[in-house]
């Protein structure tokens, strides 16, 4: 367990207390939303501030695990609408949010982006006043390549020291795809057999916005909504499935479920076959299609006779 | 004229996913050309491959098909313009994802067969039945939708004992 260095974090707490206080009494933004500690010791969540003397309020440390760019899609329709909106993003944050965009979610333009470089954030299984250490990283940062995000409106002037770690994710996928298909059936039946159908995975993921999900639909049912082994299955599957070639891979389903399903590893995967395939990856870039909206004429065929 | 019927112990249910402007046609033109190919399998008439939703694959494996056929257009040759190379993009994808779940993919079988192909269809469909014969019955889907709600499991012997005086 070697310790991660978080020393920059008091200094980016400082950075966008000043910025969301800048930009807030300038009027540039009607509201700011970041990060404010929580009652338990250590622990972050989430606010929205609209008074710049709530500016002091905000914070950036390794428990700061949410991601922020859920407040601004068509689920959460109060948010946006109040005016131009700043949102402190990490890294993994700020792919969504431009996936977000690509899909003609949100407007740059409606957005100022308070980067944040970042060196990782605890686990989730972990007690959020713990050190972060390369034992309490959340596993998607052990896969990180989005420590500095570009391209926002402010980022604090901070170089992360990001020690290269173990991808838990690759390793996981690699002891998978080794395993027969019997013994991979075994395996996710395992893990989806503990759902309970909550559905805190797609209600925290940012690229979850339908206004109707197609598994909530009962004309035709094409999704069973009961914590059935056949429904949670399907709905698994489902959910990798419209989420690939989008996820961001910030993880948030894995670290909402309650029941500790590896929900990233699908997502994990997924993006590795698109890599493989359409040379895809999720980045900062502001992509007009996805992987899955769009086709060349020399797509691979090979499994199509 | 008709060749000796061959008798089976096990007759597989084999879905076919197929769009009207192609498959369908090919389907129909191998009928009216009077080609005989396996009855196992049952045609599913889409407007277009790009019509046809992963979730009505996973749909058709749950209600007991034990092998799936997706069929449409040659690249090119759809009558929505894209929507084949759209649908090419999808299922190659998602016979990814269902590979990673466990799934054997030799279940699930995608061609191109144009409405001029009555041969190709009687191929195809006659190669993944007897695929599919080989493998034998698709239990897993199957398994999952008799299985009982996990809380209801009769796993006590008190519970069994009710359950078996009702």
């Amino acid at each position: 367990m070697t310790p991660i260095d978080t020393s920059i974090y008091a200094a980016i707490t400082d950075a966008i207390q000043t910025e969301a206080g800048r930009i807030l009494s300038e009027g540039q933004v009607t509201a700011v939303v970041g990060y404010a500690a929580a009652r338990r010791k250590g622990s972050a969540q989430p606010i929205v501030i609209s008074n710049p003397d709530d500016a002091q309020k905000l914070i950036f440390t390794a428990a700061c695990v949410n991601n922020l760019a859920v407040y601004l899609t068509k689920a959460k329709k109060e948010i946006p609408k109040t005016g131009k909106i700043g949102i402190v993003v990490k890294g993994c944050d700020l792919k969504a949010l431009s996936g977000l965009m690509g899909e003609s979610q949100l407007k740059r333009e409606d957005l100022y982006l308070i980067g944040v470089p970042c060196a990782g954030v605890l686990g989730s299984t972990v007690q959020p006043a713990t050190e972060l250490t390369t034992g309490t990283i959340a596993a998607k940062c052990t896969e990180c390549d989005a420590h500095l995000p570009t391209g926002c409106d402010f980022v604090p002037n901070q170089t992360p020291i990001t020690p290269e770690l173990e991808q838990k994710y690759a390793v996981e996928i690699a002891r998978l795809e080794a395993l027969t298909p019997a013994e991979r059936w075994a395996y996710w039946q395992e893990q989806f057999s503990k759902c309970i159908k909550c559905y805190a995975c797609r209600q925290v993921c940012p690229f979850c916005f339908c206004e109707q999900c197609l598994c909530d639909r009962n004309k035709p049912q094409m999704v069973e909504t009961t914590p059935r082994p056949a429904g949670n299955t399907a709905w698994h599957i489902v959910r990798a499935m419209h989420l690939a070639g989008r996820c961001a891979g910030c993880a948030e389903c894995e670290r909402v479920c309650p029941m500790d399903i590896p929900l990233n590893l699908l997502n994990r995967k997924m993006a590795k076959e698109l890599k493989e395939l359409y040379d895809h990856e999720a980045s900062f870039e502001v992509l007009d299609k996805g992987p899955l909206t769009m086709f060349t004429d020399k797509d691979d065929q090979s499994f199509i006779k | 004229m008709h060749p000796e019927k061959q008798t089976h112990a096990f007759e597989p249910k084999i879905i076919a996913f197929v769009c009207t402007w192609c498959t369908y046609a090919g389907a129909d033109l191998a009928g009216t050309s009077r080609m005989q190919y396996p009855s196992n399998v049952r045609v599913l008439k889409f407007p277009c491959t790009g019509r046809i939703d992963p979730v009505f694959i996973l749909k058709a494996f749950q209600q007991g098909a034990d092998g799936v056929l997706v069929s449409g257009c040659h690249p090119g040759d759809c009558h929505y313009i894209a929507g084949n190379f759209h649908a090419r993009r999808r299922f190659a994808v998602f016979r990814k994802l269902l590979e990673f779940i466990g799934v054997d993919l030799n279940r699930l079988q995608f061609s191109w067969v144009s409405a001029a192909e009555g041969g190709k269809w009687v191929e195809v469909v006659t190669d993944l039945t007897e695929r599919v014969r080989a493998m034998g019955p698709m239990t897993e889907f199957k398994e999952l939708a008799m299985e009982e709600q996990w809380s209801g499991a009769i796993n006590t012997p008190e519970l069994q004992e009710a359950y078996n005086s009702i």
